[in-house]
């Protein structure tokens, strides 16, 4: 009890790991989620070049325009300029309506209007991408269906059928209104939630040995030096994930198809298993930058690896095996499959018993701990 | 101490540092490996998806088929009902059920509108937006030969009736990206972040190194040298690795993950210089304040998530809230990322990315000033 009460002390000295248990994961969780609020993106710019002048063409615009993603702000007299403003990320796409087009199409040929939009941007740009094709297949149905109306199908619906002889409805699953939010906030704070961890395990050993040096910190008691250490620190980040999570579920309103206390469960082992991880990092460096920096190129891809952007099963083998070294990626296929999917928890026990594995830096940290405190070889290593 | 000594002095310093040198040259070697590693197969394939098809005919079945043909969509298996559908698709972790309705064929041949039901997982937008890409292909190619075949029913030759069945064709083009890759999209922002975070982190290491050296009573050649030389100094080495390293992404990197290179030499030369200046900077104020070094790994770490996010390549700058939006544009990677991409991957010219480079010179100004009182204000503490 003794030592525990010094263990709050030394962390109270340190501003450092005070700002990294307390207010500053929080402050960052808001700023991910203030970045996406908006959910979806809207009035994105997108440019026109209309060649034809007709009345054909500014009512295809007006059809585009209508679109709540994108707005067409700008009209340029030819291709080039509009492609310029491409380059120069004036805006995110751009429609080039061909001279004739009207007459074209009153002739019976198919004007073809030519869409580009920005695909660096690949996020940006397949929203725009997404916009003007639904807006085009609108605005199509629209003016087909007055023309067969005109013409030998009486009935509105049949008219609509003939212009659009199959129709396609996409319903997203789990994410119902694909909000881009939702998809990257539940991504991104878990991954920052690792390096936090991670991080705070490294500094807060590196501490003792600042203070004087890791055999005194250990002393003749490693194992337990090394839990009564760690286990404060666990129990707030405990608290850091159970807060982003109730307030995911519960302030935001995101949907919980699952199990909340199996999920709150799993939350814990994966601070165990980033603790585990931090400690081995730090124990084979024995030195705050050096283990700071490696635990940093160890956690910082950890959102690129996770496979929520970009999916598992496309990546190749070294990146899934790296992948798998990492406890978030684990705790995000269960979170995935809790959140959204309410699966049964028995659906998740692979991740949860990889999890359990991380046990395994665990003791090799706790080998190299008595190691240490047994020659006594952490003193001079400290210097 | 001359100039020279310094610079020598200062070189020294460097590299017998060995935190500094693992996270400059380890950080941006090992990144440049790391980074684009999930990403090397560009974009997603053959999602696996489960179809429920109800009505069974023959151009159900030929629908099904041509959707399983599309490079973006495997058919993983046929589901009797939507309950068992849904039941695989969690249990097997496929991208989506696609569902044929009831009476699909009838339909179609008396002129109703059959509707194609795709439910795809949304909690992969990727994945989602790839399996709905296949579809649609498919979907479409299958109307577009209805609608022909409608069209010759009604009595039109079948020259024209090809021509005719869209009424106004869309030609829809990807710039820039064209295959839509992934490695092509998140890596040129993000070797360009490496390079802003690590150099930071190296001036952060060293100027915290010597902060520690300081606390135990050691001495060294940055407590005597005038301010003004030391930042000339260390800014002068540091700008000369990271051009040699910036070589080497923005060079063999970018040829070995095939990322366009659209920017004139000298036009990229430049755009480096006026950024690595204020990053620089920057490193030296963080490196003069911090009492450790390994608190500069740390902050530069925690930094990078929302930097990334809010630089404006993942998410539209006009929907990130505007107290954020000003605080990001005193990060020197905020413009550099925005200016790079256009430059290189873009092929803007020179003068459109004016605005960023203005921003950056600006910041250079700012940190330039701040870098050197924080310096003299170090020095005249340590006299104390």
């Amino acid at each position: 009890m003794e030592k525990r009460a010094s263990e709050w002390r030394l962390l109270v000295e340190d501003p450092w790991l005070v700002s990294l248990v307390t207010w500053l994961p929080p402050l960052l969780f808001v700023m991910i989620y203030a970045i996406f609020s908006q959910g979806m993106a809207r009035n994105l710019p997108v440019g026109v070049v209309d060649l034809d002048h007709s009345t054909l063409s500014r009512t295809l615009i007006r059809y585009y325009d209508a679109s709540p993603t994108i707005t067409l702000a700008q009209n340029y007299p030819d291709a080039l300029a509009g492609i310029k403003a491409m380059r120069g990320g004036e805006i995110y796409g751009l429609l080039i309506i061909p001279a004739d087009t009207e007459k074209n199409a009153v002739l019976g040929r198919p004007p073809s209007i030519e869409a580009f939009y920005n695909s660096q941007f690949l996020l940006i740009g397949k929203q725009v991408k997404t916009a003007i094709l639904q807006a085009h297949e609108t605005a199509l149905a629209k003016i087909d269906t007055l023309k067969h109306l005109g013409a030998h199908a009486p009935v509105m619906g049949q008219a609509l059928a003939r212009a659009v002889p199959v129709g396609i409805q996409a319903t997203p699953l789990f994410n119902s209104n694909t909000n881009y939010a939702q998809f990257l906030v539940s991504a991104v704070i878990p991954a920052l939630w690792q390096i936090f961890i991670v991080m705070t395990t490294v500094l807060s050993m590196a501490t003792e040995l600042r203070r004087d040096g890791l055999a005194g910190w250990l002393k003749d008691r490693p194992v337990r030096a090394l839990v009564e250490k760690l286990a404060p620190y666990g129990l707030l980040f405990w608290l850091h994930g159970l807060v982003f999570l109730l307030t995911m579920v519960f302030v935001l309103g995101w949907p919980l198809h699952g199990n909340l206390v199996f999920l709150i469960f799993c939350q814990l082992i994966t601070v165990i298993a980033c603790q585990c991880a931090g400690a081995l990092i730090f124990f084979l460096f024995r030195d705050a930058a050096r283990g700071v920096g490696f635990a940093a190129a160890y956690c910082a891809p950890g959102l690129a690896f996770m496979g929520v952007t970009f999916p598992a099963t496309d990546m190749t083998f070294l990146a899934r095996v790296w992948r798998s070294l990492m406890p978030i990626s684990h705790y995000m296929d269960i979170q995935i499959a809790q959140v959204n999917y309410g699966a049964v928890p028995m659906l998740s026990l692979p991740q949860v018993g990889y999890l359990v594995l991380f046990i395994l830096p665990g003791l090799a940290a706790c080998i190299l701990a008595v190691r240490i405190s047994r020659t006594r070889f952490g003193a001079e290593v400290a210097v | 101490m001359s100039f020279f000594q310094l610079f020598k002095a200062e070189v020294g310093a460097v590299f017998t540092n060995i935190a500094l040198l693992l996270t400059v040259f380890g950080g941006v070697l090992f990144y440049s490996f790391l980074y684009p590693l999930p990403y090397v197969t560009q974009v997603p394939r053959e999602q696996q998806v489960v179809v429920v098809n109800l009505d069974d005919s023959l151009l159900a079945r030929r629908l099904v088929r041509m959707v399983d043909a599309t490079p973006q969509v495997q058919i993983h298996s046929e589901a009797p009902s939507l309950a068992q559908a849904r039941e695989r698709l969690i249990e097997k972790k496929l991208a989506g059920i696609l569902v044929v309705p009831e009476n699909f064929y009838r339909d179609l041949l008396l002129g109703r509108q059959p509707t194609l039901a795709f439910a795809g997982d949304a909690s992969y937008f990727l994945v989602f937006g790839t399996v709905l890409e296949g579809m649609g292909a498919a979907g479409m190619t299958l109307a577009a030969e209805i609608k022909v075949t409608q069209l010759l029913m009604s009595g039109q030759a079948l020259a024209l009736a090809q021509e005719q069945y869209s009424a106004i064709t869309l030609g829809l083009h990807a710039m820039f990206n064209e295959t839509q890759g992934y490695v092509n999209y998140v890596i040129p922002a993000v070797f360009v972040l490496i390079l802003h975070q690590t150099l930071i982190m190296g001036m952060g290491i060293l100027g915290g190194s010597e902060n520690e050296q300081q606390k135990e009573g050691k001495t060294g050649h940055w407590q005597t040298a005038s301010p003004a030389a030391l930042l000339l100094a260390r800014t002068l080495i540091f700008m000369i690795i990271y051009t040699l390293l910036s070589l080497y992404y923005y060079g063999p990197a970018y040829v070995y993950y095939d990322i366009p290179r659209l920017a004139a030499m000298g036009d990229l030369a430049l755009l480096n210089l006026v950024f690595l200046l204020p990053v620089s900077f920057l490193g030296i104020c963080l490196g003069a304040v911090l009492p450790r070094r390994e608190l500069a790994t740390l902050i530069v770490l925690l930094s990078s998530m929302p930097l990334v996010f809010a630089c404006g390549f993942v998410w539209p700058i006009s929907a990130i809230p505007a107290p954020i939006n000003i605080l990001m544009q005193l990060i020197p990677a905020v413009p550099a990322i925005k200016a790079f991409i256009l430059l290189n991957q873009m092929g803007a010219d020179f003068r459109q990315i004016f605005p960023q480079v203005v921003h950056l010179t600006i910041l250079t100004a700012v940190y330039g000033l701040a870098a050197f009182l924080l310096l003299t204000r170090r020095k005249n503490c340590f006299a104390m």
